[in-house]
């Protein structure tokens, strides 16, 4: 990998575009500790951080324990952590409400939808109240109507958790609609080839992608990707 | 009070709806049973060739003056042997499947070994095996473990691998132990493999313990058939053919219920 070089501040929905091989997994793993980074330094608030403590994670699959219900999947990251299991029962059932599952805490993981399991690890990712959270496609294996559904649900669920989000997706539209920036990585050579602030107001529907403004932007995406 | 009488007529239902559900089954094997009565009586064969099924069981009830044919002493060895093998195998091969995937050196040490004895034909190495170890229900309960334990620790291996490497990424950079990791993840993901390779299991563990009487030991249903073919004694032969498969089902019938009482999510209606 190239070097890739951008800030992002508390509170800020950033997403990574870029084409498949272009190292933006690489990258979220090199945040997450899960793999060294050869030169430079993950810098958060200033100071180097503890990744287990500060990141919560969601990926293209959900990655739910078939064997555990949908409250004990929630808390499994306290359990990994060794937290006090009890203390964090009523958040796990609070964000299962935020994340639209209020009711669903007893079920399995097979009687949901891929995009209400997608919703549990988003609550699971939520637990331990990290800073960052990290999202790796995460609504890649959804179909496209219950993406758009999920892409508004994000944008509240952000907003009510006040959490910092680093996305990555290949979709120039979601990336566009979700973020306050966009960043964009080119592949071989793999490296950053620009980035670009997205001031629409907040919350946003989906009719802002039907404006003239939206697609000036998705189209400076493109440029940049190079495809043209 | 209430909710007892509530509950009586849901599991007559349930039975009854079980029952439906597998009726033809059910029908298929009375009808195999009926059909050869038939041919039996209508073609008048020989007993010695072949008994009539209500001869065979019949026999099963008949008080036999020589203690050779004491049912209950032979019938309740063969079970105990092939159950017993069974839970060591059961115990054993799990524990060995965790201890290879815990320790993959130790699994590359052991596993050729494993692999070579898995290959031999257990027939040819039971004389062997008697001879070392003498005749009796010891040296059938570990020909039984030595026919059966490989599927167990092959299932259960493959189960314990079978996890995507996003999810060991998932729980890997919350600074997951290896302990956590097989407590929480490895060993509750395995458990569908388990029980395939237990069913796997059961059947060749009534295999090994037949062997075993076969060719040395003084009961055991085994031992009933070698005496009656001996004797041309063929009822006997298939008495013990029939308890030897009910056995067999219901050994399968118990791991099926085991299985799902310990993973009641598996068995849940899917979405979607």
């Amino acid at each position: 990998m190239g070097s890739v070089s951008f800030d992002v501040y508390p509170g800020e929905f950033v997403s990574i575009v870029g084409p498949s091989g272009c190292g933006k997994t690489t990258l979220l793993k090199i945040i997450a500790g899960l793999l060294p980074e050869s030169e430079g330094d993950i810098i958060f608030d200033n100071e180097m951080f503890d990744p287990s403590r500060e990141v919560g994670f969601v990926f293209q699959k959900a990655l739910l324990l078939n064997w555990r219900k949908v409250l004990d999947n929630v808390l499994l990251p306290i359990e990994i952590l060794k937290l006090d299991k009890k203390k964090y029962v009523q958040k796990a059932i609070d964000l299962l409400e935020l994340v639209g599952l209020k009711g669903f805490e007893n079920s399995y993981p097979n009687e949901l939808s891929g995009g209400m399991q997608q919703r549990v690890s988003l609550a699971r990712a939520l637990i331990h109240d990290p800073k960052l959270i990290l999202m790796d496609e995460p609504f890649g294996a959804l179909d496209a109507i219950t993406r758009e559904k999920m892409n508004l649900e994000l944008q509240r669920i952000w907003a009510d958790s006040k959490k910092t989000i680093l996305f990555i997706t290949h979709e120039i539209n979601e990336a566009v609609f979700l973020s306050d920036r966009v960043v964009v990585l080119s592949a071989r050579p793999s490296r950053m080839v620009g980035a670009m602030d997205i001031e629409f107001e907040r919350p946003r529907t989906l009719e802002v992608r039907t404006s003239p403004k939206f697609g000036e932007h998705a189209a400076e995406v493109y440029k940049m990707l190079e495809i043209t | 009070m209430r909710s007892r009488s509530k509950a009586q007529p849901v599991t007559t239902k349930k039975m009854l709806s079980t029952l439906q559900k597998n009726y033809r089954s059910v029908l298929v094997v009375l009808g195999f049973f009926v059909l050869w009565e038939l041919i039996v009586r209508i073609a008048h064969v020989p007993e010695f060739v072949l008994p009539s099924p209500s001869s065979a069981l019949g026999h099963l009830f008949i008080e036999q003056p020589d203690a050779n044919y004491n049912w209950s002493v032979h019938i309740s060895t063969t079970i105990y042997e092939f159950l017993l093998g069974f839970i060591v195998t059961a115990v054993l091969g799990v524990s060995l499947a965790i201890l290879f995937v815990w320790n993959r050196h130790v699994k590359k040490i052991v596993m050729p070994l494993f692999t070579f004895v898995n290959s031999l034909p257990i027939i040819a190495i039971a004389p062997i095996i008697l001879l070392w170890m003498g005749y009796g229900i010891r040296t059938n309960i570990l020909i039984a473990f030595l026919v059966s334990f490989f599927p167990v620790v092959i299932n259960t291996m493959a189960g314990l691998d079978a996890i995507e490497d996003d999810l060991l990424d998932l729980i890997r950079y919350l600074h997951a132990s290896k302990f956590q990791i097989f407590v929480k993840i490895r060993i509750p993901n395995s458990l569908s493999y388990i029980f395939s390779g237990l069913k796997i299991c059961s059947t060749m563990s009534i295999v090994g313990a037949i062997v075993g009487e076969f060719i040395a030991s003084d009961r055991g249903l085994g031992y009933i058939i070698i005496n009656s073919q001996y004797a041309m004694d063929t009822p006997p032969i298939f008495s013990s053919l029939i308890v030897i498969s009910l056995a067999g089902v219901a050994l399968y019938w118990l791991i099926t219920l085991i299985e799902r009482i310990a993973m009641p999510w598996a068995f849940k209606n899917q979405r979607n």
